[in-house]
């Protein structure tokens, strides 16, 4: 009895087998299309998240790809350069940087494309509306390269354009791009100009989706123009907002919506304002490629990895509690 | 009572004007900050630089030159990086959109075996990477240092562009495809025969967009490449604008020193300009399209 179940049940499990591997070789273009991007994926993306391990690993350089895996454990049960990150004297000024930087730049370029689409929103002439969109957004297709050339040929000491005004209004020039106390100023404002119009678009395409009925009834009840915006414009994008606030804040350590911290620390930064430009991204950059120290940079940079996570995670979290609208 | 809502209409309240006011000057304001800038460049990179240096250029050329183009043209490195760009954006973008085309046709297919596995594996990696030194280590294994493929293949596939194309190709009937099958073709035909021709503004938006990154990024050749003859068009810009006045001037080959008029400050925004050109001429077709990849970012 058992005997010829177990005849059976081999026999199933032969035909399955089969089955499948007919399905599959029915679908083996499909296959070979899959598995060449998952694999690529695998070395290309996963690979490299298995070499995280040296953040906990007294790695060097020298010892290879091999040596990723195979280096020794560092000191405090692995835990050491996590520690050396929090003992470094740079650490509090490249968190204060960080955190300062992102919340500025959440605080002042969340809202602008807001209230941008809002006024284009209000625009009656259409033509000019189309046209002044059309330009806001061109910005985000310029390279942050190109950005900082701008902001040189604007700021700079000898020639720039400020402070050519500045002497013929016969006040002292400013070093802008030395002075550590214009840093946060001009990170944030050329932020905004680079990434408002293209933000605008994501809040004008909700807004242009709203049912234009409420907007009669209200006029037909008498509401202002203003009071349209509030009470229908406003709470119709809402779930937009909520949206675009959880991807601004799961960014928040990259420098927001724009991920602009590394660029600008890059480009903008040097040794004299370097107190006030030096992000966490620019950090894992500067110990790892510029100084080799591979695994104090790797452990950095899985610090602030895991935080973005969390701050995705938790955001996503509170905006489904509050208002039903999450990402996943 | 339609008499009276006609009225209201057509007299405008002063709540009205104020509105109008204040919206006319926030988008005249925003106007200007993003034309201004551009402009002012175009119309240094047209002025003789020892003229420009005496300042009081604002609006328009003073001394109208094409020297600064010539002279950015003949510094002997930018032509090279020009090319660079011109063919890591050409072929990255081909083959990243092809390849990621693909796998994308591949796991739109319902009934793909392992589809849930290909999925997770995708959506993973847009919220999590390995970082910056184990990818270093990972490319210098593969010999990738130093190569031109540096710029190609890591960015073979981009997650973010699957999305998008995965869902653009569900919603291509199944009809059309079950036919062509029938009919003889395999996959790869039904692919860049049918589906791809089919999607093809999704298509062109992802190559626009792939594009524009190929030629706007600089960190890749920053990182990665230390030979001067392969680096791209945007990384050796990071030089050329730090340059300084005195440098500026012995930075031309085959130019006749006395009689140089170019200065740094007109040939950054000249180096600068012909950057932008490339993304300029894309701008038309991009802003056709981007509405679409904007609104698929945010859901993604």
């Amino acid at each position: 009895m058992s005997v010829i179940n177990k005849a059976k049940e081999k026999s199933n499990y032969k035909a399955r087998i089969k089955r499948s591997l007919r399905r599959f070789y029915a679908q083996r273009w499909l296959q070979l299309f899959a598995i060449l991007g998952f694999v690529y994926i695998l070395i290309f993306n996963y690979l490299p998240m298995l070499g995280i391990q040296i953040a906990f690993k007294s790695y060097k350089p020298s010892m290879g790809f091999k040596g990723m895996f195979t280096a020794p454990l560092a000191r405090n049960y692995g835990f050491y350069h996590f520690i050396s990150f929090l003992k470094d004297p740079n650490f509090s000024i490249v968190m204060r940087n960080t955190v300062g930087l992102s919340l500025m730049k959440l605080f002042f370029s969340f809202p602008v494309p807001i209230l941008f689409a809002l006024a284009l929103n209000e625009m009656r002439h259409i033509k000019i509306k189309r046209i002044v969109q059309t330009v806001s957004y061109l910005p985000h297709f310029i390279s942050w390269v190109i950005v900082y050339g701008i902001l040189f040929s604007f700021l700079n000491t000898s020639n720039g354009v400020i402070n050519s005004l500045l002497q013929s209004l016969g006040k002292e020039k400013m070093e802008f791009l030395t002075g550590k106390e214009y840093y946060y100023t001009i990170a944030v404002i050329s932020d905004i100009w680079k990434e408002m119009g293209w933000w605008s678009i994501i809040f004008l395409a909700a807004i242009s989706g709203i049912d234009q009925t409420q907007y009669e009834a209200a006029k037909v009840d008498g509401a202002s123009r203003f009071r349209c915006i509030w009470s229908i414009t406003l709470p119709n994008i809402k779930s937009t907002i909520m949206i675009v606030l959880i991807l601004a804040i799961g960014s928040l350590i990259r420098g927001g919506m724009g991920g602009s911290n590394f660029d600008q620390s890059y480009l903008l930064g040097n040794s004299l304002n370097y107190e006030r430009s030096v992000t966490l991204p620019y950090y894992v950059y500067e110990m790892g490629l510029a100084q080799q120290r591979f695994s104090y940079a790797t452990a950095i940079g899985l610090f602030q990895s895991v935080i973005s996570l969390l701050l995705v995670l938790i955001s996503n979290y509170v905006s489904d509690k509050l208002t039903g609208s999450s990402l996943f | 009572m339609l008499a009276t809502y006609k009225n209201k209409r057509i007299k405008r309240s002063t709540e009205d004007y104020i509105i109008d006011f204040v919206v006319a000057i926030i988008v005249c304001f925003v106007f200007f900050v993003t034309v201004y800038p551009f402009w002012y460049c175009i119309v240094l990179s047209f002025n003789e630089g020892t003229d420009a240096l005496r300042g009081g250029i604002y609006f328009w050329p003073r001394k109208i030159t094409l020297e600064n183009y010539n002279a950015v043209i003949g510094i002997d490195y930018i032509p090279t990086a020009f090319m660079v760009s011109v063919a890591r954006t050409l072929l990255g973008t081909v083959l990243c959109v092809v390849f990621t085309g693909l796998f994308a046709f591949a796991i739109s297919h319902k009934k793909l075996m392992g589809r849930k596995i290909y999925i997770t594996a995708m959506i993973i990696i847009m919220y999590f990477s390995g970082g910056l030194i184990p990818q270093y280590m990972l490319y210098k294994t593969m010999g990738l240092m130093n190569s031109f493929w540096v710029y190609i293949i890591p960015n073979l596939f981009s997650a973010f562009n699957a999305v998008i194309m995965m869902n653009a190709f569900r919603e291509i009937p199944d009809s059309l495809e079950e036919a062509a099958i029938i009919d003889g073709a395999n996959d790869m035909r039904v692919f860049f025969q049918i589906v791809f021709p089919i999607s093809m503004p999704t298509m062109a938006t992802m190559a626009l967009y792939s594009g524009v990154w190929h030629w706007n990024t600089w960190t890749d050749s920053a990182f990665f490449i230390s030979n001067k003859s392969l680096k791209t068009l945007s990384n050796v810009m990071i030089n050329l604008i730090n340059q300084s006045e005195s440098a500026a001037q012995t930075m031309v080959g085959n130019i006749n020193q006395s009689q140089v008029t170019y200065t740094a400050m007109t040939l950054r925004p000249a180096a600068m300009i012909i950057c932008v050109i490339p993304i300029a001429i894309v701008y038309p077709f991009l802003q056709k399209h981007f509405v679409k990849g904007v609104m698929l970012g945010s859901i993604k």
